[in-house]
């Protein structure tokens, strides 16, 4: 038989018995709706935690701190320790496989003038080279540090913070926006008193950057290339007494945080693992995000499980009508067989009818799995909302619950097709097992 | 009608067994017998002789327990269920007791429907099904159901579907088991007009002496063998039935036109 006369038929013996056909593409619609369904709020999920993720930032960064908590298992604080970072630490981290980038972190309190207004910032000192990797964003005004002209300090998006007028006092304090164009800056450091027989340390800025904005850490942050805010952390030392330098310059020895990159999220927590075993506790934001990571991808497996259920029933249903209309249709298999039908094409026959059945199923499923995706997304907040609540991760205002990624309606329609020509498979066999003889015999 | 005695048809020492529990029935024992090319043959014999399973092996639907069917010189106990599928396909057709219509379809889906195994293309087939039930008297009918019909013209319509591929072979089973006798001799005469135009074999299985009387060779099968072969000598005047009513549906259409279209598939 040709193809067309095979398609022909099969369409004919499905639309002779409708109610029948009718009720089996239904089960494949449930099933095929109900795996979109799912999958779709399984992506939404994902999706969500991506975005969110992404806005956090710096996912696979590793801070280790002078004061490193400590948790329990389950991810509540128990303790935290005082730990020595220095550069024998930065070198043993350098070792650890998937470490990207290692850089120690100076954080400073810093005074800022401009005129008779005052602002502060906090000096994040790093290295330089380790910028790249540490994904530092773009630059909305200024240059990054180059090997030539390290002194650029660059302000995060939200720094600096408004200045106030030294002058005044009390509730009214006036403020201004400093306009890092035209203001002149002036940097100085605070905590030990000035030694009488020095002048004050300060420092013009004169290499001023800001960041765009990420809505992430940077945002808030000032930053600085390690060995400048090293040379002038120093000369601010030698404007000391002789004993406060002593103290202020030890806080060049032992760094406040190391901080590290690694090349993927999946080994962040790894990492993590490694530095412990160095004795040194960290801090990451996958370690937070991993249990959460890991209950969505429970609630996932969950949803796709539910939506298997309705599929193998589906699957069941299309094998119990196939065999059904195979015992109506032995005396028509019979006739056929002795009119001399291969019987290759008696399988392909039934083989097809069970195929439409599940492309048909899979079609209307797809289309009212993107109504439905529809429907959750604009009613469903109630819903998911109490469903997800205390999951920091949904941002409840533009969260889409449901994501029908392309692929997901061309992997439904696999499914669906795929369930229709297995579960026709095993009747379309018997079909052409019938001994002609006895088929032409029996009533139909 | 064909002089030269050219064997269509040969069966040597075919038997056929059946197991019914412990019980062996022996439903053709060890018969044999040939049938040539053009010759109108009828297996006459009671119900239960085995008349119906030898013409079943014949058609290669039941197997042979042992010895040899061989038409148009092939074996049909050497060939796959393919082969003997594309053999049915082009060199047999079959009229059924039963009519075995399938009734699901309309009386020209039926007639095309060995067509369709033939991947025949769509236009011609319909034409040449539509052709053949115009020929047995049906062109009014042909988009009826087997339901909506008589018996004759359901029988008719198997006719049209056994003879719509211009077999070499016709294999008919009781054709007229289920008919009255006016309506039997009406598809008799049809089957036979419809063969002569053609040269064609006809194997038919009766167990009516009125039906058998068609036949060129009458061969008598008792209790699994053959008893007798009886020869005879075809006239046009030895009709059985005392009416000629059903003449005028083979005179109706140039039917050898029409069959000498077809093209000749595997």
């Amino acid at each position: 038989m040709k193809i067309s006369d095979i398609l022909i038929m099969g369409l004919k013996s499905l639309s002779r018995r409708k109610a029948r056909t009718i009720l089996t593409v239904l089960g494949v619609v449930i099933g095929s709706l109900s795996i979109i369904i799912m999958r779709s709020i399984g992506y939404g999920m994902e999706n969500n935690f991506e975005t969110q993720v992404m806005q956090q930032g710096g996912l696979t960064t590793i801070t280790v701190s002078t004061y490193g908590d400590i948790f329990d298992d389950d991810g509540n604080w128990v303790d935290s320790k005082q730990q020595k970072l220095d550069n024998k630490l930065v070198e043993q981290i350098k070792q650890i496989e998937h470490v990207r980038a290692v850089s120690p972190v100076i954080q400073m309190d810093a005074m800022l003038m401009s005129g008779r207004y005052q602002g502060w910032v906090y000096i994040t000192a790093m290295d330089m080279d380790s910028f790249d990797d540490f994904e530092f964003p773009g630059l909305i005004m200024g240059e990054y540090p180059t090997p030539q002209d390290s002194s650029t300090i660059i302000f995060g998006f939200n720094t600096p913070y408004d200045f106030w007028d030294t002058a005044s006092r009390g509730r009214g304090r006036n403020t201004k926006e400093i306009d890092l164009q035209k203001d002149k800056l002036i940097l100085k450091f605070q905590g030990y008193p000035t030694n009488d027989k020095k002048k004050e340390f300060s420092l013009p800025l004169k290499n001023i950057a800001k960041m765009e904005q990420t809505n992430g850490e940077f945002d808030y942050n000032t930053y600085m290339d390690m060995e400048y805010f090293k040379k002038i952390y120093l000369k601010y030392c030698n404007t000391l007494s002789l004993e406060n330098r002593k103290k202020a310059i030890k806080v060049l020895d032992q760094y406040q945080q190391i901080k590290l990159n690694v090349d993927n999220i999946d080994n962040v927590v790894g990492v993590q693992d490694e530095i412990k075993a160095l004795g040194f506790q960290s801090y990451s934001q996958m370690q937070y995000l991993q249990p959460l990571q890991q209950a969505s991808q429970t609630l996932q497996m969950v949803l796709g499980a539910l939506g298997a259920v309705a599929m193998v029933v589906s699957a069941i249903s299309i094998a119990n009508t196939m065999v059904m209309s195979i015992y109506e249709r032995t005396k028509e298999i019979g006739i056929m067989k002795v009119l001399g039908c291969v019987i290759k094409d008696i399988r392909k026959l039934f083989l097809f009818e069970a195929a439409l059945i599940g492309l048909l199923g899979g079609v209307i499923g797809i289309a009212l799995g993107y109504i439905s995706s529809w429907l959750i997304n604009k009613f469903g907040q109630p819903l998911f909302g109490a469903l997800m609540s205390g999951n920091w991760m949904y941002d409840m205002e533009n969260t889409s619950f449901s994501i029908i990624p392309i692929h997901l309606p061309i992997l439904a329609l696999c499914i669906s097709v795929s369930v229709g020509l297995l579960s026709g498979y095993f009747p379309a066999r018997r079909a052409t097992k019938i001994s002609a003889i006895e088929a032409m015999k029996t009533e139909g | 009608m064909n002089d030269k005695a050219e064997t269509i048809i040969e069966v040597k020492n075919a038997k056929k067994i059946y197991r019914m529990g412990s019980e062996r029935i022996c439903a053709v024992n060890d018969v044999s017998f040939t049938i040539q090319k053009g010759e109108f043959c009828c297996l006459y014999g009671a119900s239960g002789s085995g008349k119906s399973t030898l013409l079943n092996l014949m058609a290669g639907i039941e197997k042979l327990t042992s010895g040899q069917i061989i038409i148009k010189g092939k074996s049909i106990k050497r060939m796959n269920e393919k082969n003997l599928a594309k053999f049915r396909q082009n060199n047999l057709g079959f009229v059924f007791q039963s009519y075995n219509l399938l009734n699901s379809m309309t009386a020209l889906e039926n007639v095309e429907l060995p067509l369709v195994f033939k991947h025949m293309k769509s236009k011609l087939r319909k034409r040449m099904a539509k052709d053949m039930l115009v020929k047995v008297g049906l062109g009014s009918r042909i988009k009826h159901k087997p339901k909506e019909m008589s018996g004759g013209q359901q029988q008719r319509v198997g006719i049209a579907r056994a003879f719509v591929g211009n077999p070499e072979i016709v294999f008919a089973d009781e054709p007229t088991g289920n008919l009255d006798s006016k309506t039997s001799k009406e598809v008799m005469d049809l089957i036979q007009e419809m063969a002569r135009k053609n040269h064609q074999t006809i194997v038919m299985v009766t167990h009516d002496r009125r039906l058998a009387e068609y036949a060129d060779k009458i061969i008598h099968i008792f209790d699994g063998k053959v008893e007798k072969i009886e020869i005879k000598k075809e006239g046009p005047g030895e009709m059985p039935f005392e009416e000629n009513a059903a003449d005028h549906l083979a005179k109706e259409e140039p039917v050898t036109a029409i069959l000498q279209e077809q093209p000749v598939t595997g």
